[in-house]
């Protein structure tokens, strides 16, 4: 059985894809077989592995099981490693969810077990995708800016979570210069489980969009691509 | 996934081979390394046979499929002089164990290559092929590998033909482990204790023994350092059944030498008695661990501190076996045993005669000795049977090549069937008495002593089992059908 984890939050832009292709790859460089499933119709993680964004047949097909996932499957760059890309009609996806009576996400990804790990990467907002999702997921990694509003992520997140999944955020795109990030980090460690390891703001990840690579791939030795391993150690530990 | 290997121009070193391929591939290289690899298989070469190479680069274990290069499993582990299936990886050990049974991996070459990983790119310079090309300082040609990519499948039919066609490489058809052991010197399919003679029918018996010894002494020879040097236990196992098969031939044949042939048969029942102590030894240590889990779970333990007199033991008879083995007299009797056999003068009687007259002979007594044997023969007889059986099998496969494959093969089976049946029985006895003999040993241990209860009771029952189905299987072996083949062919 695949464990299967997913980079999730309500907001956008706070690091979802950055943390779920880093540690996809960081999987893979550590000998585990390892699927990255792009669920965002952006398909901003299928752009960075250079693959096209195109699914035979739509995402419909694909969660009503008309298409064979396995053959939707592309191998990327990093050996161990692959993608089950975006298209873009996956911002329809919730009318192919809906009315189902199994998750047929979880029936996407069960067959899929000679895969160690699979990461699912997530749009934001709350939907019938999100809602498959974490009851397909065994564990939520939840990035989080630590800015006034983000807090209330955690919050509004346990609220609507219909699972066991584990729900482990981190902090993201933090800057330790600025007070407020320091206070808010100090605070929401306090009132929620949240790990350790802080992915620093930084150019670099930036610098992903670019590359099109993982930053753990063309910049092993930064500051960020370090905490990405440093949180990639802290997750396997809490799984 | 899929996988092509072409060989190298000759002196093609990486940067050079790189060069070529660029000039017709879009490719980005990642970054060279140069180490050591090393193969493994066992002495007789069972991963050879299985299709499967093993090899050690780096600081990881891979597990290669022979034919297409594909990796099969892999697995960090440190490069050991010896391996067991217990030492393997998890990963390596699902798939080796059964292949391995109780054989150890040893190295078998040694290779420094280099090698190069290369991407080919599509017009998004995403890889669509990988590709690695190896070169290595033995002297033998270097080699361009490309695995095909998931979803990129078509893309490696363009990569095949650009190797083939355009840079006219011809595709690898010899694995790089066998050109490795065969530049070290080696026999890539292992060495094999199988006798595996061709005879010719009208040569002189005593012509046709002397290869038949020949042989046998040849297999003393290949598995004496293994056995001195205690590599794993098939060393010895191999090595007494030449020394039995030797004893058999020598009984068998005994009237083409009419002197000085009991000094050597003392000798052969000496080598074979003081071996006989480590291979029991070896024998219950295989089994103990099915011995184990056979036991009701939480009994399991309980049967620990008897591993453990058998292994101090076990040292023991090492000390002991070695010591004979190594011995003036041991090394003395085989070289005069050889000088022996290959100075006789050409007997008058051709080999198919003695060997049908021998085969004929020893399968009637059989059929005597087991028609007398009722519900209320004792132990003994079934064991004698089984003695005389050994001999007939040996017979068969020293001659074996006389004979039509269509008459020996369902002979030798129908035998196989029979013997494997008195060896049943005759095991479960041996077994029982066996553990009744290491009681006093484990004494201060009253519940290894009530584990070894609980076996021997089981042996007991499987005895009775076996003793069973003799009746069965004699009446196949010495059925009217059987008797006519034997009379026809070798009568």
């Amino acid at each position: 059985m695949s464990q299967v984890l997913a980079t999730y939050n309500i907001k956008g832009g706070v690091g979802k894809t950055s943390a779920a292709v880093n540690l996809a790859t960081l999987a893979a460089h550590g000998g585990d077989q390892t699927l990255l499933w792009d669920l965002d119709p952006q398909g901003a993680s299928t752009y960075l592995f250079r693959v096209k964004p195109k699914i035979k047949g739509g995402g419909a097909k694909l969660v009503r099981g008309k298409t064979d996932a396995d053959g939707q499957i592309k191998g990327t760059d990093t050996e161990g490693l692959d993608l089950l890309p975006a298209d873009f009609s996956y911002r329809h996806m919730d009318l192919a969810l809906d009315g189902a009576k199994t998750n047929r996400l979880d029936r996407v990804i069960k067959p899929l077990s000679e895969y160690r790990y699979v990461f699912l990467d997530c749009p934001p907002s709350i939907s019938l995708v999100s809602e498959n999702v974490f009851e397909a997921a065994d564990a939520l990694l939840v990035p989080i800016i630590p800015a006034t509003l983000s807090s209330r992520t955690l919050d509004q997140l346990h609220e609507v979570l219909n699972s066991d999944a584990k729900v482990l955020g981190f902090f993201s795109m933090a800057d330790r210069r600025k007070k407020l990030h320091r206070e808010l980090m100090e605070e929401l460690g306090r009132e929620h489980d949240v790990l350790e390891t802080v992915i620093p703001n930084s150019a670099d990840v930036e610098r992903m969009g670019a590359e099109r690579a993982a930053l753990v791939d063309f910049a092993p030795r930064s500051r960020a691509a370090r905490a990405y391993a440093d949180l990639w150690t802290e997750i396997r530990e809490r799984l | 996934m899929e996988v092509v290997t072409h060989v190298l121009p000759e002196g093609a070193d990486l940067p050079s081979a790189k060069a070529s391929l660029a000039e017709h591939l879009d490719v980005r290289a990642d970054r060279a390394t140069s180490g050591t690899t090393t193969f493994y298989d066992t002495f007789d070469g069972r991963l050879h046979a299985a299709g499967l190479t093993l090899r050690h680069s780096g600081t990881e274990l891979v597990l290669l499929d022979r034919e297409t290069g594909a990796t099969l499993a892999s697995a960090a582990a440190p490069a050991a002089k010896r391996l067991f299936d217990r030492d393997l990886p998890e990963a390596l050990r699902a798939r080796l164990a059964p292949e391995m049974e109780m054989r150890a991996l040893l190295p078998v070459a040694k290779v420094r290559t280099h090698r190069l990983p290369l991407a080919v790119l599509n017009g998004d310079a995403k890889t669509v092929v990988r590709l690695e090309l190896t070169t290595a300082d033995n002297g033998t040609r270097g080699r361009v590998t490309a695995t095909a990519v998931r979803g990129y499948e078509a893309e490696i039919e363009r990569v095949r033909a650009t190797l083939a066609e355009t840079l006219a490489l011809p595709e690898a058809t010899v694995p790089l482990v066998d050109e490795a052991i065969a530049a070290a010197g080696g026999d890539p399919a292992g060495t094999s204790s199988k006798l595996a003679l061709t005879l010719d029918p009208d040569e002189p018996a005593s012509l046709a023994a002397a290869t038949v010894f020949g042989r046998l002494l040849e297999v003393i020879d290949l598995n004496l350092p293994g056995t001195l040097d205690d590599v794993d236990s098939e060393f010895l196992h191999d090595l007494r059944v030449a020394i039995r098969r030797t004893r058999s031939l020598q009984r068998q044949f005994k009237g083409v030498y009419p002197e000085r042939l009991q000094h050597f048969r003392d000798e052969f029942k000496r080598l074979q008695a003081v071996t006989g102590d480590l291979r029991d030894l070896d024998v219950y240590l295989l089994d103990f661990p099915e011995l184990r889990d056979s036991l009701p779970e939480k009994m399991r333990a309980d049967l620990d501190p008897l591993r453990d007199v058998l292994e101090q033991r076990r040292v023991k008879a090492l000390t002991a076996t070695r010591r004979a083995l190594r011995a003036q007299r041991t090394g003395d009797a085989l070289a005069e045993w050889n000088e022996f056999v290959t100075s006789r003068r050409p007997s008058d009687r051709t080999v198919s005669d003695l060997a049908s007259h021998r085969i004929t002979r020893v399968y009637r007594k059989m059929v005597k000795m087991g028609r007398a044997i009722d519900d209320d023969s004792p132990a003994y007889d079934l064991h004698e049977l089984r003695k005389v059986g050994k001999e007939l099998r040996y017979l068969l496969e020293f001659f074996a090549s006389l004979y039509p494959p269509e008459i020996v093969k369902p002979f030798v089976k129908t035998l196989k069937g029979l013997q494997d049946q008195l060896g049943r029985f005759q095991d479960r006895e041996v077994q029982a008495n066996a553990l009744r003999d290491l009681a006093p040993a484990v004494k201060g241990h009253p519940f290894t002593l009530m584990a070894m209860g609980v076996l021997i009771e089981r042996f007991m029952q499987e005895e009775i089992a076996a003793r069973a189905e003799f009746a069965d299987r004699f009446a196949v072996f010495a059925s009217k059908a059987q008797r006519d083949v034997v009379k026809e062919h070798f009568g």
